[in-house]
């Protein structure tokens, strides 16, 4: 008890020490950014709940908001992968639109069972990732450029497929997005099961930090016996089948196959990961910060629109604070490069 | 010092470039601190000292790119500053280590970047651009197609264009930044020699070099740096080894150990009638404990070697065995599973994470050893791996957890070498291990081989330093066009022959 009472005297007596305290804490805030996206996130939520009393209510909660939530959270996980990877994925947001109408169809039109219906969805949405990546790892084709020929093809697939709306009837398809659990919508426990195992997929296997190393120094990783080109085939394929779940959900929550349902959610799914600090050049990220700034730009989105702001403005709030996260990891990255100039090398200290 | 009633000559002899008070801090470190030093025109100036020591500051001082804190750098009756722009209009030319070329763009276009060869205002002249960019590169000896891409040349020629660049815009002030890190022993030779003519010519030239018999060779003025201060200015007849290095490490060093004999086992690593496009065939043998040398001048395919035995360049013929197995590597990840490592020439571009931590780098090539059941990898598991690792390689850091890029060149090398030492290789292979590091640094990692050698492990060390090679190997190949031009045990080891064989091949 007395040494607390020394410790604390010590450290507040000094006016220094107060600013020295406010400083660290500062700087760790700018060390990891999945902080400062969180704090973001709980302001802007408190703001939205004290305008709007019913924006925080348990319904809305669950939905729109949390099946939204679901939604861009698991597109935002599966297009981080391939970002950490130094690459990018353009097509998830029409994968996401055209698997609304193919699982519709293979449930309904096709007769599948549902089980089964969703089954060949994912795995159609990762054998379409296998195709990214072998076009990306043996061709050569950029990421990009790769990822943008299905971004418009699935475009007119979809509409192919069902020019009129597909409707579901199955009630357990249904259920994906209407029903929940101990409150907790499915849709955002599957987004939950999806992130839980992309974070210790990232943080705690082998591969996943292989996955940093390819895309933090390709010829590196390479020359340390790393097999590159399986783990580039690796992301795409996962952000492929986390398209094809997120189409799911929407069809669930749609009540039908309808063409043209969403449409830029890949940006937003972008967006949420570059805002969540992972960088655009690839290596670095964590998926908590993804986590974290899928969420932001979800309660920005419902919540402007829960408080009638016009949809224009509503675009202009996202834009801005894509740029404020991209500023501050310029600055970020600026620090951490000065610092290291600036260091004083250990091997030299004294 | 710019007195204005005293007129100055606008260029040519008896110019002083003058660096008067010169401090420069980063925090709490002083950088640099040079109360006064005059380079004199017609003058080859060498820098000199370790990594830290200030010679980067001071050459950015000089070239624009470092704003001192206090003091004025003076050429001539000018003041020098604002910028490296205005550094530029005023005669000062730097080659720096990295190459600040367009990849994308033909030699003769990054060669007249930024200028135009002739009197066309809007339309750029093909023709007179080729002329020109041939002229500049006869200068400097280098037989490279005008109009090839930059990033089809080797690092050692763009290295020669970089510096062909630089004298093409003849400079009154030349700064040459370890030109010869990336050069052969004949390439390096030009090198100096056109240094001193650029000198002769009523230039100032600065030359940063690790390398000393270059240095004593090519100096008129041997300027040693350390902790930011000037400690000596040597003329070259004063300048020997031991006293530059006394001066740069500031204590006195002991000599390397010399190397005891290689056993007389049987080798560990054969391969033969090795070869890939434009290489080969090549025999080779290493015995466990041994270092073997690979010499050679640019484009010998000492380069070409190694990453063929790391299974990281395509393979056209040829058998190699390792530890009495027969050993194919497909990619880096057989031979990494069958025992053998590699540290890369290029430490930036092969090796490094820059921006992870140490811990990520240094478990880089063990990952899937130390996982759990082969997939998960645990928290404390790796911390421990790595702290050990970090122990092991004598990386000097504060964490493990502090990123790569705020290690000096000599600690990251060591990190790298902590990389492989982990997989317990049978077999590491060393591109120029020590490009670029300072000479205490070169000392730890000539003593990291030879722990390594003690234990068993067979080395082989390709590097465009001769001494070096001469210093830890027991036998040295050498190449010449892809091609075994000698091989020499550690008895005939001479630098005469190695260089001659390289250079003319046919050893009897």
């Amino acid at each position: 008890m007395k040494t607390i009472e020394t410790e604390i005297a010590t450290e507040l007596l000094p006016g220094q020490s107060i600013k020295g305290a406010w400083t660290r804490a500062l700087r760790r805030l700018g060390d990891s950014p999945e902080i400062g996206i969180i704090i973001a996130l709980v302001l802007v939520f408190a703001v939205f709940t004290f305008t709007n009393p019913l924006f925080a209510s348990a319904s809305d909660l669950q939905n729109p908001l949390g099946v939204d939530f679901a939604g861009f959270g698991i597109l935002a996980v599966g297009e981080s992968l391939t970002i950490i990877t130094g690459g990018i994925d353009l097509s998830v947001g029409s994968l996401t639109a055209f698997f609304v109408v193919a699982s519709a169809w293979l449930n309904v039109t096709a007769h599948l069972p549902m089980l089964l219906a969703l089954i060949i969805t994912v795995a159609v949405g990762a054998l379409w990732g296998l195709w990214h990546g072998w076009l990306i790892t043996r061709l050569g084709v950029a990421p990009f450029v790769a990822t943008l020929v299905t971004f418009i093809f699935a475009v007119g697939a979809d509409e192919a497929i069902a020019p009129n709306p597909i409707p579901i009837s199955s009630p357990a398809f249904l259920a994906i997005s209407d029903s929940t659990v101990a409150g907790v919508p499915v849709a955002v426990l599957i987004f939950l099961v999806i992130a839980v195992a992309a974070w210790v997929f990232l943080e705690r296997t082998y591969i996943g930090r292989e996955l940093y190393a390819v895309g933090g120094n390709p010829e590196a990783a390479r020359l340390a016996g790393i097999p590159v080109n399986r783990r580039l085939v690796l992301a795409y394929m996962a952000s492929g089948a986390c398209a094809a779940v997120v189409g799911i959900i929407e069809a669930s929550r749609l009540t039908s196959g309808t063409a043209d349902s969403v449409s830029g959610w890949e940006l937003i799914a972008i967006a949420a990961a570059v805002i969540g600090g992972v960088s655009l050049r690839g290596g670095q990220g964590k998926l908590i910060g993804v986590v974290a700034g899928a969420a932001l730009l979800v309660v920005l989105r419902d919540g402007l629109v829960a408080i009638n702001v016009n949809a224009y403005y509503q675009s202009m709030v996202v834009g801005l604070v894509l740029l404020a996260a991209i500023v501050v990891d310029r600055l970020r990255v600026r620090r951490l490069e000065h610092a290291s100039r600036r260091l004083v090398r250990p091997d030299r200290a004294e | 010092m710019a007195d204005s009633a005293v007129p100055t000559s606008v260029s040519g002899a008896g110019e002083e470039l003058i660096l008067a008070g010169v401090r420069k801090t980063y925090g709490p470190a002083t950088v640099l601190d040079v109360e006064r030093l005059a380079l004199r025109s017609g003058e080859v100036v060498c820098l000199v000292g370790e990594n830290g020591a200030g010679k980067s500051t001071m050459m950015g001082v000089i070239a624009g790119s470092v704003d001192p804190d206090t003091g004025t750098v003076s050429l001539g009756a000018q003041a020098l500053g604002g910028g490296t722009l205005a550094a530029q209009e005023m005669g000062v030319a730097m080659v720096s280590q990295e190459f600040p070329l367009v990849g994308e763009l033909s030699v003769a276009e990054n060669l007249l970047l930024g200028r135009r060869p002739s009197g066309q205002r809007w339309f750029v002249d093909r023709r007179a651009m080729h002329t020109v960019a041939r002229q500049m590169l006869e200068r400097v000896g280098l037989d490279v197609e005008t109009r090839r891409r930059v990033d089809s040349l080797s690092v050692a020629q763009r290295q020669m264009l970089e510096i062909a660049k630089a004298i093409g815009r003849e400079p009154r002030v030349l700064i040459l930044d370890e030109p010869t890190s990336a050069l052969g022993p004949k390439e390096s030779e030009h090198l100096l020699e056109l240094a001193r003519e650029h000198a002769a010519s009523g230039s100032i030239v600065i030359f940063v070099g690790h390398r000393l018999n270059e240095v004593r060779e090519v100096g008129d003025r041997i300027v040693v740096l350390r902790n930011g201060r000037v400690v000596a200015d040597l003329p070259p007849e004063e300048a020997t080894e031991r006293r530059i290095i006394q001066e740069m490490v500031g204590k006195e060093l002991g000599e390397t150990a010399a190397r005891s004999g290689a056993d007389d086992e049987p080798p560990v690593f054969s391969a033969r009638g090795l070869a890939s496009y434009n290489f080969g065939p090549v025999d080779l043998q290493v015995n466990p404990g041994q270092v073997v040398g690979v010499a050679g001048l640019m484009g010998s395919g000492r380069s070409t070697l190694l990453h063929l035995i790391m299974g990281a360049h395509e393979r056209t013929g040829g058998e190699m065995t390792l530890a009495g197995k027969s050993y194919a590597p497909k990619s880096t990840g057989d031979a990494v599973r069958a025992g053998v490592g590699l540290v890369p020439e290029d430490r930036k571009a092969q090796a490094l994470l820059l921006d992870s931590p140490i811990r990520w780098n240094i478990t880089l090539a063990t990952l899937r050893r130390i996982a759990w059941r082969s997939i998960f990898l645990g928290r404390r598991t790796e911390r421990r791996e790595a702290a050990e690792l970090v122990r092991i390689a004598n990386v000097k850091c504060q964490t493990p957890e502090q990123a790569a890029r705020s290690l000096s060149g000599g600690n990251q090398q060591r990190m790298i070498f902590g990389r492989w030492i982990a997989t317990q290789p049978t077999l590491l292979l060393l591109d120029e291990p020590t490009r670029g590091v300072d000479v205490g640094a070169k000392a730890e990692i000539y003593s990291l081989i030879e722990q390594e050698r003690q234990k068993g492990m067979a080395i082989i060390v390709a590097s465009s330093e001769l001494e070096e090679l001469l210093d830890i190997c027991h036998r040295i190949v050498v190449l010449r066009h892809g091609r075994v031009a000698a091989d020499l045990d550690r008895t005939d080891f001479s630098k005469e022959r190695i260089i001659a064989s390289a250079a003319l091949g046919a050893e009897k």
